[in-house]
């Protein structure tokens, strides 16, 4: 009896690991901005006296048909490997349609819209967890021509390359852009998915990296250097002490830290955590807030937590 | 009329020898070219990206006899696509191996020994001879006096490979544990 019991009990902890899964990064392919530069695909604003130029997206994938040849190239690799991509052209397109949604939606009741703060118009862009900044050039000899091309794998939240896979194809008299282009997409795609995968495999092995920042409140009367608890250390140091238990091996750096705020880099966070004895899959959301617990609970301190995607939180202190 | 019917049955015991001697030969190639497998002793270049997934690559391998070679091409090609990668040449890309960790055909012996079976390992569903597999005009080269290194022009399907390894457990996904 005891025997089947342990066996039951085994059985059933297999089985709650096996089928927890870490959440899965969306990838979006994105042309370069040295590709809409050079193509015309930019527009100019006025930002305080200053002229910045920044990537038309939208004029690119309306005008464009290489453009899109080559993203639904690379979308059909990557589908064909169980990941397929977020299309920048489809996001745009829905994001327009929600905002036009949101403007004439209003309450049955009261005849109010819905509540949308300055913060959630700046988060309503097209993103994604890991940005494939795509680049190529078409090389021209006489009537020889070629095609450079670039495709970087940019991890949205730390800035870092994951993966990436460069290289100039072989010249052709005959050749359309196309052919040459499809070509480029094919011999370069797998040593970038080989690139993904080895991103992916010190995900799984040391925890995803993310970043954390640690903000307050103007009108909150403490700081970080405010001294907490009964060995009357600083506010800063106890975050510090918190990170480091509830990191992946403790591997988290801090980049800068003041009595206003905290920059944590390279944070790994575990990629599960357990709630009613069941693995969950963790995001950057869900640690801070066990960090803003944390604070709670041991300093009565209120804090809000922001995210970002899968990588990115803020907590202020001092109040929602 | 008794000449005649002499003739025939020597002319079919003539031909029957030589489907025979093919044969063995055919034979003696496949088990000469599953002998000096095992040491994996060959060199890939790249020739050519192809369709969706097939890399076209030339493999140098080192053989007494065309036959061998030609036999060991194919599996060398296949073997070199997973464990090794092929570099770049002139503007050709080169490629990664599928498996990042090189210790795995030992954790696998029983399976790599099943798929490099010749005559019916499923290594074969993956690659093809380019050209019929003729041998260009300097890719004999005699490198000592029994042993020549042969460069044979293959073409393999590493898209379907990579798909057979992952359902068969030997590799990740890239996809996986998402």
């Amino acid at each position: 009896m005891k025997k089947n019991i342990i066996l039951f009990l085994a059985v059933i902890a297999f089985t709650s690991n096996a089928f927890s899964q870490a959440k899965k990064p969306t990838i979006m392919v994105v042309p370069s901005d040295v590709w809409c530069n050079t193509n015309g695909y930019m527009m100019e604003y006025d930002n305080q006296g200053t002229k910045v130029k920044i990537p038309n997206y939208k004029k690119a994938f309306q005008e464009n048909s290489d453009v899109q040849f080559v993203i639904s190239t690379i979308g059909n690799m990557m589908a064909e490997r169980g990941f397929p991509l977020k299309r920048m052209d489809q996001v745009i397109k829905t994001l327009e349609s929600n905002s036009a949604e949101d403007a004439i939606m209003s309450s049955k009741y009261s005849g109010m819209g819905a509540s949308e703060s300055p913060n959630d118009k700046l988060k309503a862009v097209a993103k994604a967890d890991i940005i494939m900044g795509l680049t190529w050039t078409i090389n021209q000899t006489g009537p020889e021509k070629s095609v450079t091309f670039v495709l970087d794998g940019i991890d949205a939240y730390t800035d870092k390359q994951v993966a990436g896979a460069t290289g100039t194809g072989p010249s052709s008299f005959s050749a359309e852009l196309p052919v040459l282009l499809e070509e480029a997409v094919l011999a370069h795609i797998d040593n970038f998915n080989a690139a993904l995968m080895t991103h992916f495999e010190d995900l799984f092995a040391n925890g995803r990296e993310v970043i954390v920042r640690v903000k307050k409140w103007d009108d909150w009367y403490e700081d970080l250097e405010t001294e907490y608890g009964d060995d009357e250390e600083e506010l800063g140091v106890l975050i510090e002490d918190w990170m480091a238990d509830n990191t992946v091996q403790g591997r988290f750096n801090t980049t800068d830290a003041t009595e206003n705020m905290m920059l944590f880099e390279q944070v790994r966070i575990p990629l599960y955590y357990e709630r009613n004895g069941k693995q969950r899959a963790m995001d950057t959301r869900r640690f801070a807030r066990n960090l803003s617990k944390y604070l709670k609970e041991e300093f009565e301190i209120v804090s809000k937590v922001t995210t970002k995607g899968l990588g990115r939180a803020t907590i202020y202190l001092g109040g929602k | 009329m008794r000449i005649n019917t002499s003739l025939k049955v020597s002319s079919l015991l003539l031909l029957t020898l030589i489907c025979f001697t093919f044969n063995i030969n055919a034979q003696k190639g496949k088990k000469k070219a599953d002998k000096e497998t095992v040491a994996w002793r060959y060199e890939l270049e790249a020739v050519a990206t192809g369709s969706a997934g097939t890399y076209q690559v030339k493999v140098w391998s080192y053989s007494k006899n065309v036959e061998t070679a030609m036999e060991q091409a194919k599996k060398n090609a296949v073997h070199g696509i997973i464990f090794k990668g092929f570099p770049k040449k002139d503007r050709v890309q080169g490629q990664k191996p599928i498996v990042t960790d090189p210790t795995i055909d030992i954790q696998n012996k029983d399976f790599f020994e099943q798929f490099f079976k010749t005559g019916g390992g499923d290594y074969m569903r993956f690659v093809t001879l380019a050209n019929n597999g003729q041998i260009g005009l300097g890719d004999r080269i005699k490198i000592s006096k029994k042993e020549y290194k042969i460069g044979v022009v293959v073409s393999v399907n590493k898209s379907e490979l990579r798909k057979y390894l992952e359902k068969a457990g030997i590799i990740k996904g890239l996809s996986n544990g998402f």
